[in-house]
């Protein structure tokens, strides 16, 4: 028995010292606010049936229409691996980019987009998408889309192009 | 027995009947034919695959492939002024796809389409879909200019017969290496100006001075891809002005601008390519690829050419395009002989026509000749 209460002894001081209250309130708060969140998370219910189609739906970050995308001119990273605001694995983001202003249509809002390539491999080579909507020529750069933006990292290949909202366009 | 000698005379027939082996062939490299004003360099953005950029000969009278240029990453490239030379100033990358940079500007002889000399330059190169006025060379074809961008804009000068670096000029934010005289170099700048750099003939900077604006960025840019005229570059509006500039004397000079538009038609007709205009510089003929649509859709590509008098300003034709099964076309360009014909690249069926420039008449379509023909050259 002796031996058994030293046993837990070890293991709740190990835990003590690994531990705080804090933290397990955190943990416990973090669960707990998940499970209270859980069922206001949207679903797709429809997901399933969609599973099976493979053309991208005209609304989604899949498609060259995607409201994002208004000022694009490039491949979609949410075809070759990221998504629309995420690059692929093992490619580097551009920390320069150009900008676009985009309405979305689902609620009436004008927002500022940045446009960054993704960069580190040659070109994903699908869903090239061109749009153009206030693309403006080289000589005024935050708004062009010829100019390779991977040009200021260390490796300057050029992958694909995400379009990461930068907050609502002030009017 | 029988059966033998009834057939000897067939077979005998027969092997007097079969054609004489063909001759041992000696393998070797085709040389090129003399020079014609009907080639055309097609420069191939390899979009897909843009690490390997390329550049083909085509011949505009016989239809065929006549050979081919290496053109790496990103690439600008011009011909020299006696055509004798394709630079390319590209970028390539120590392990095919990454790895240590390299820019290079390399120069091809085109008699025999080979590689004869390179110069390293900076890890400053432009990367951007090309123009003309991306790389390109003094009058007298002593020196070469090369457009950097990091995205600090600047330009390299070069001594193509030394294979020397001979310095870097900032240039304040403006873009673009437009040569003029001896030795000067114009950008266009965001403010709608011009900056002009004159250079002595080693390169180093004499004077600047800049420009009043001639187009507004905010409401009516001009393309960068400028098309060269006898004393000038003629550059184009988003919405159709064209600005005829003289860059003969010590400062450039604005013609008035005119509009290739009327007024029912501005706003909907409009220009747009990759290369956005071709100039037949004794005729003072002026070819644009033209279509209908609004605003973020100068990239368009035209359905139909329109063709100008420079001098009168007046439209002389219009030529559908889509009636020869052909897609929009974004890049065009023009042979200076006094027998043109005009060359149209596609964008995605990378399709090149060649027409009669004089009348329009389609003489023949290269289904396919590349993947991304975006720019067009000829001596």
């Amino acid at each position: 028995m002796r031996r058994l209460d030293q046993l837990f002894e070890r293991s709740t001081r190990s835990l003590a010292q690994r531990t705080s209250r804090r933290s397990l309130l955190a943990s416990l708060g973090q669960l707990l606010t998940g499970a209270a969140l859980l069922p206001l998370l949207p679903m797709d219910r429809a997901g399933r049936a969609r599973a099976a189609e493979t053309k991208p739906r005209a609304d989604g970050p899949e498609s060259c229409q995607y409201w994002k995308y208004c000022a694009i001119d490039g491949f979609l990273c949410s075809c070759c691996g990221g998504t629309s605001a995420s690059c692929p694995p093992g490619t580097t983001p551009s920390p320069i980019s150009w900008i676009g202003t985009c309405h979305n249509a689902a609620d009436g809002r004008d927002y500022i987009v940045s446009y960054n390539d993704c960069c580190g491999k040659s070109t994903c080579g699908t869903c090239d998408c061109t749009r153009n909507e206030g693309e403006r020529p080289i000589y005024r750069p935050s708004r062009n889309n010829d100019l390779n933006w991977c040009m200021a990292n260390a490796d300057v290949n050029y992958h694909c192009t995400v379009s990461v909202i930068l907050g609502v366009a002030e009017k | 027995m029988l059966c033998a000698a009834l057939s000897w005379p067939l077979l005998a027939a027969r092997v007097l009947a079969t054609p004489p082996p063909l001759p041992a062939e000696h393998l070797t490299v085709e040389r090129l034919p003399p020079r014609s004003p009907h080639w055309v360099y097609i420069y191939d953005e390899a979009f897909d695959n843009e690490i390997d950029a390329r550049v083909y000969l085509f011949d505009g009278d016989r239809y065929r492939r006549l050979g081919q240029i290496g053109a790496g990453f990103y690439t600008s490239l011009n011909l020299s002024p006696d055509g004798g030379t394709t630079a390319v100033a590209t970028t390539y990358f120590a392990r095919g796809s990454r790895g240590t940079r390299v820019d290079v500007v390399e120069f091809t002889d085109n008699t025999t389409l080979t590689v004869t000399r390179e110069i390293l330059v900076p890890a400053k190169r432009a990367l951007s879909v090309t123009s003309l006025f991306n790389l390109a060379y003094s009058a007298d074809g002593r020196l070469l200019y090369a457009a950097y961008m990091t995205p600090a804009a600047s330009f390299g000068v070069l001594d193509p017969a030394a294979g020397t670096v001979l310095g870097e000029i900032d240039t304040a934010g403006c873009v673009e290496v437009i040569p003029s005289g001896h030795y000067r170099v114009s950008s266009i700048c965001e403010s709608g100006r011009l900056l002009t750099v004159t250079l002595d003939a080693q390169g180093h900077e004499l004077t600047r001075a800049m420009s009043e604006p001639f187009f507004d960025a905010d409401q009516d840019p001009v393309f960068v891809q400028g098309i060269p005229t006898t004393r000038g570059v003629v550059f184009l509006s988003f919405l159709g002005e064209v600005h005829d500039i003289d860059f003969s004397g010590a400062q450039p000079e604005f013609g008035a601008p005119w509009s290739l538009v009327s007024a029912a038609e501005k706003g909907h007709w409009r220009p747009g390519a990759y290369q956005v205009g071709a100039i037949h510089r004794e005729l003072g003929r002026l070819y644009v690829p033209m279509h209908e649509g609004g605003e973020g859709t100068h990239k368009d590509g035209g359905t139909e050419i329109w063709v100008y008098d420079l001098a009168s300003h007046r439209r002389l034709a219009r030529w559908p395009l889509k009636v020869h099964g052909l897609a929009p076309v974004v890049a065009v360009q023009v042979s200076q002989d006094p027998a043109p014909i005009l060359f149209a690249t596609t964008d995605k069926t990378a399709d090149l026509a060649v027409l009669d420039a004089l009348t329009g008449q389609l003489r023949h379509i290269e289904k396919h000749v590349g993947q991304s023909p975006w720019m067009l050259l000829n001596p």
